[in-house]
């Protein structure tokens, strides 16, 4: 098997010209859904009872189903959603299927971000014992207070590492938006492979930069969780050494 | 917009039902190879020895950082090359082959991480109790280690397993026919109408699957967890 490098190094700096977008979509995407997510856990653990059922039917159904098949089926249904609102129920003259692609691929992925992010927002919050809020409330705290100042402070440390795991899965899952014909780093490299049928050395460039983008991603999350876990430090160390000294026994 | 057809929702379904046996042995398929290479990465990861613990870190991280849609991709245009230079010819092997090989490759990863994590979790006094009253290794692994770790392992397994499942719908863009394949297929015949109605029958589909196998295992572990359940008691 004969790689072809010069063409393998050339399409590698090309790919490297779609790195915005994937990072776009998946910054922004995390963004959006961050928010919404964390109401959504909240709306859980809060137990609203119409709200709580609505969300666990939103989750469910979102995990259930592949991400191919979100795309695809949103892909087919939006622009022609869109454009009958536009046109028959609002009665403009604006042409929807010019709206740029990303803008379907960051609904998906926003949709399906939300409902990843609000079960890692739920399991963090539940990590907070309970005692933590009566004893918020009890010096006078409101609920919004004790949320702010006690609560998410705690929770976002042990939310942190499935954070970073889910940022790295909707970062692979971005791979996908080629089929929205956005112009990302796998569709980039595609289109330069389709010209000579190059194709394994294309992939082969697309899989190095998703190496080093996650590696990125996992740097930065290191890099935040050492700062969120400040307050912590004394006693990480001591259970450092505790560990360290249980592995010598065994 | 053309009007909306529910009643052909469950005329796709009947069609594409016959294609669930090719979803299910491709998962079928992934978990037994990929299962395997799991065991030994997490036996690399908790045994002593540097590098082999160092290759299995290198394997997890960098299949880990790479998209699955990538992998088949690489793997279906790269695997017959590669054999090629080593004089095996497969061009004319299913896409199946191609398609387990693949999901295979990225769910060992995943394994890995699940067995040894459950491995760990067993405490290290079990072990030693085991030792004290002359078990042999083998034996405190079959008989104490290993029930204790599969109660652990099972949540982490189904979620693995729910994943797989959804990832393996990418199959159909090596032109596999499974369920996702025949329903592009059926989207295809129609000349791109019926798109909406196939979709959402596909979707109901997924989703009745991941129900299915999340019941399924979570009966599993309350059976399991028996046990456990004893232990505490006492």
């Amino acid at each position: 098997m004969e790689l072809n490098t010069k063409f393998m190094i050339e399409t590698f700096f090309d790919a490297l010209a779609g790195i915005p977008v994937t990072l776009k979509l998946t910054l922004i995407t995390l963004l959006v859904s961050a928010p919404i997510a964390f109401f959504m856990a909240l709306g859980k653990i809060e137990k609203r009872k119409i709200a709580g059922k609505l969300i666990s039917g939103y989750v469910s159904f979102i995990r259930g189903t592949p991400v191919v098949l979100q795309i695809l089926f949103l892909y087919s249904l939006l622009p022609t959603l869109l454009n009958y609102l536009v046109k028959d129920v609002l009665g403009l003259s604006f042409n929807v299927f010019q709206l740029d692609t990303i803008l379907y691929a960051y609904i998906v992925f926003v949709l399906n971000t939300t409902a990843v992010l609000s079960e890692v927002f739920r399991s963090a919050l539940l990590t907070v014992g309970h005692g933590q809020m009566e004893t918020a409330l009890t010096i006078g705290m409101t609920k919004r207070q004790a949320y702010i100042r006690i609560i998410i402070p705690q929770a976002v440390v042990s939310a942190l590492p499935n954070i970073c795991n889910a940022t790295i899965g909707l970062l692979k899952s971005t791979s996908l938006a080629f089929m929205m014909s956005v112009q990302d780093v796998t569709a980039i490299a595609k289109v330069k492979a389709a010209y000579g049928y190059n194709y394994i050395e294309a992939y082969l460039d697309i899989c190095f930069v998703y190496i080093v983008l996650c590696s990125a991603i996992q740097l930065v999350f290191k890099l935040i969780e050492r700062y969120a876990c400040a307050y912590k430090k004394s006693s990480r160390t001591k259970g450092g050494a505790l560990y360290a000294r249980n592995k010598e026994y065994i | 917009m053309r009007s909306f057809h529910p009643s052909y929702i469950l005329e796709v379904l009947i069609q594409l039902l016959p294609f669930l046996w090719v979803t299910v042995a491709m998962v079928i398929g992934t978990v037994f190879f990929g299962g395997a290479v799991g065991i030994l990465l997490a036996a690399a990861k908790v045994r002593k020895g540097r590098i082999t613990r160092l290759l299995a870190n290198i394997y997890i991280y960098i299949t880990r950082c790479i998209p699955s849609v990538i992998m088949l991709f690489i793997v279906y245009y790269g695997l017959p090359e590669l054999l090629l230079g080593f004089g095996i010819d497969i061009n004319h092997v299913g896409k199946g082959f191609f398609v387990i090989t693949t999901f295979s490759i990225l769910f060992a990863a995943n394994m890995a991480e699940v067995f040894r994590s459950a491995y760990e979790a067993v405490d290290k006094g079990q072990k030693e109790a085991a030792a004290s009253i002359g078990m042999t290794s083998w034996q405190t692994f079959y008989r104490i280690l290993l029930p204790q770790c599969t109660v652990v392992a099972l949540p982490n397994f189904a979620n693995a397993l729910v994943n797989l499942m959804k990832e393996g719908s990418l199959a159909y863009t090596i032109g596999l026919i499974d369920i996702m394949g025949k329903g592009q297929l059926l989207i295809g015949m129609n000349h791109g109408s019926y798109a909406l109605e196939t979709y959402l029958a596909l979707t109901i589909l997924y989703w009745v699957l991941t129900f299915v196998v999340e019941k399924s295992f979570g009966v599993l572990e309350k059976h399991l967890s028996k046990g456990k359940k004893a232990l505490s008691q006492a």
